[in-house]
């Protein structure tokens, strides 16, 4: 079988999968909605389906479109840092997006702000957080990945030391609880309008991608190879770098800081696809959509309050990922 | 044609690594820079490919100045060949070569036919087409190098430069090497610049050496000329001698013709 037959076979597989997630996670729930009265719900106007119709239409749609498209674009970015900056160990939050989103947030809970407001602190705080790390990078040195990730754990440090300080000067028992549960990560705050403008910065920078999926192998070669291959190196890298940072900040600011997916899922695609972005990034997608939608459902079904999506990320992650390794050790670990 | 002037080159201030160097290249012929180790081989080739800014001096191809040529066409004046290449193993081969087509193709588009038409081509010519589905990681050194340098020509540039391609190999997979890139650069008329610390290379390429030292090049001319125990001496010091004076025989691979 060919690799781009395997790819083919594996998306379209994938897709289905999401489908079928997506209208699961709208059905499935504390209040569970039978096939019957969800076909009634959504295809009649009914007024006997209006409590179902209100659960699934307020409620659900848009925790599941904003946990699928967070899946999405923290997949798609833990690649695209992965591959951009050579090291497979990188995630999302290389660059100080998360730690910077995380005090955004924190200060406007601190200020008591409204929900909206504080996801859209968090967002514009991930993006100044990373702006600062480019300028502080390029002090260094303008063309190295190494000073620009070095750059990124002095900034994240810095952030997580103001976090500290937020944390610390916080009431403990009303603005310190918010803080500490928003940083877990959860999708109990969705609305549509959140959905809307998340929807919109995911398909734009998806869109971008996968426009340049197959250049971006040129880039992970590295300054000299790309650049003596014939792309403009620099260009290609900082836009990359300004996609996966739009990504991460729009995702941290819906759902919180949610970890080990940008690292995890590019890692399982790549098992399947080999090393090349053309064939890894539509995999990361689909991937990256089915497990965070699963995850919600695991989040919010199983006890009466919600588990931290962090907690369901990382424990179902690092099993998946242990398993994933010890079957496919021998390409994975043979050239190091 | 290659028309290099003045070429300076510094890190630090009055500590020149590349020291008013100027000279020509014609095209269709080989060239190779022979020098110790931190004599600024890698810096000029460097600078040559656009990787390094120049301080001063031009260095100009084909009447066009490095600094205004656009990204994507310099892939037409020249492509470079590393002494190895440590990001590139979990790459198919197939994959890996195709890479070197980007500088043609629009920023939207992945190979296509045409494409992998001719990774096939010069795979066959190179004589690594039972490597072309294979993860470059698996391969030796020397086969990866010739993939390196197969995946230069793929980019049909009219310039080829080489940093001391074959400085990780054995005297096996340098001969190897060696004699493909003889015989395809002179099919295919490429320009080839080649650096490297063993003088027998620049006998075996039968090519025009510029001997360097200390960011300047001491003498240039043919080979034959040029690798003489006086010249050489210069740079390596009076102990060097011909294998013939040695009390023990020195082995060595011929070239095939």
């Amino acid at each position: 079988m060919s690799r781009t037959k395997k790819i083919v076979i594996f998306f379209g597989l994938s897709l289905f999968i999401l489908l079928t997630v997506f209208i699961t996670a709208l059905m499935v729930g504390r209040y569970s909605i039978s096939i019957k009265d969800f076909v009634g719900s959504i295809s009649t106007n009914d007024s006997i389906y209006d409590t179902q119709r209100s659960v699934i239409i307020n409620l659900r749609l848009p925790r599941t479109i904003i946990a699928g498209l967070t899946g999405i674009a923290l997949s798609v970015s833990g690649l695209l840092y992965q591959e951009t900056f050579q090291n497979k160990l990188v995630s999302p939050g290389l660059l100080g997006v998360s730690n910077g989103a995380s005090v955004g947030a924190a200060i406007a809970i601190l200020l008591g702000a409204t929900n909206s407001l504080i996801s859209f602190s968090a967002f514009v705080a991930g993006i100044i957080t990373v702006i600062l790390t480019v300028i502080i990078g390029r002090l260094f040195n303008k063309s190295s990945s190494i000073s620009l990730i070095l750059a990124g754990i002095v900034i994240g440090g810095f952030m997580s030391s103001i976090m500290s300080i937020i944390k610390y000067t916080a009431d403990p028992d009303t603005t310190l609880s918010s803080i500490t549960y928003w940083l877990m990560g959860s999708f109990a705050d969705s609305t549509l309008e959140k959905a809307f403008v998340i929807s919109i910065i995911v398909f734009i920078c998806i869109a971008i991608v996968l426009s340049i999926s197959w250049r971006i192998n040129i880039v992970a070669l590295g300054y000299e190879e790309a650049q003596t291959k014939g792309i403009n190196y620099r260009f290609y890298r900082y836009l990359i770098i300004s996609i996966a940072t739009l990504l991460t900040a729009a995702s941290v600011a819906c759902a919180g800081a949610i970890s080990w997916i940008g690292l995890i899922i590019p890692h399982i695609v790549r098992l399947i696809s080999g090393r090349n972005t053309s064939r890894s990034i539509p995999l990361c997608i689909t991937f990256g959509g089915v497990f965070m939608i699963v995850a919600d459902i695991l989040s919010r079904t199983f006890t009466g309050g919600e588990i931290p999506l962090s907690a369901i990320t990382g424990a179902f992650g690092s099993i998946i990922f242990v398993i994933l390794l010890v079957i496919k050790k021998r390409e994975v670990f043979s050239h190091d | 044609m290659i028309k290099i002037k003045n070429l300076i080159f510094e890190y630090n201030a009055n500590q020149p690594i590349i020291d008013n160097i100027s000279f020509e290249l014609k095209p269709g012929k080989i060239y190779v820079l022979l020098g110790l180790n931190g004599c600024g081989k890698t810096t000029l080739i460097k600078l040559l490919v656009g990787l390094l800014n120049l301080k001063s001096g031009t260095i100009e191809y084909y009447g066009n100045p490095i600094e205004r040529i656009p990204y994507n066409e310099r892939a037409n004046f020249f492509s470079y060949v590393s002494q190895s290449s440590s990001n590139i193993y979990d790459y198919i081969v197939r994959d890996y070569l195709s890479f070197s087509l980007v500088g043609n193709m629009k920023f939207y588009n992945h190979p296509k036919e045409f494409e992998m038409k001719k990774v096939q081509e010069y795979a066959s010519k190179f004589g690594i087409e039972k490597f072309l589905n294979k993860k470059l990681g698996e391969l030796s050194g020397g086969e990866r190098q010739l993939i390196s340098i197969c995946g230069a020509f793929i980019q049909s540039s009219k310039v080829i430069l080489m940093d001391e391609p074959t400085s990780a190999l054995d005297l096996k997979n340098q001969n190897i090497v060696l004699s493909k890139l003889l015989q395809i650069a002179e099919e295919e008329k490429k320009t080839i610049i080649f650096s490297t610390h063993n003088p027998n290379h620049a006998l075996f390429l039968d090519a025009t050496v510029f001997l360097m030292k200390n960011g300047k090049i001491i003498d240039y001319g043919i080979s034959k000329k040029i690798i003489t125990k006086g010249k050489l001496s210069q740079i390596y010091g009076e102990e060097i001698c011909y294998s013939e004076e040695m009390s023990y025989k020195e082995i060595s691979f011929k070239r095939k013709k």
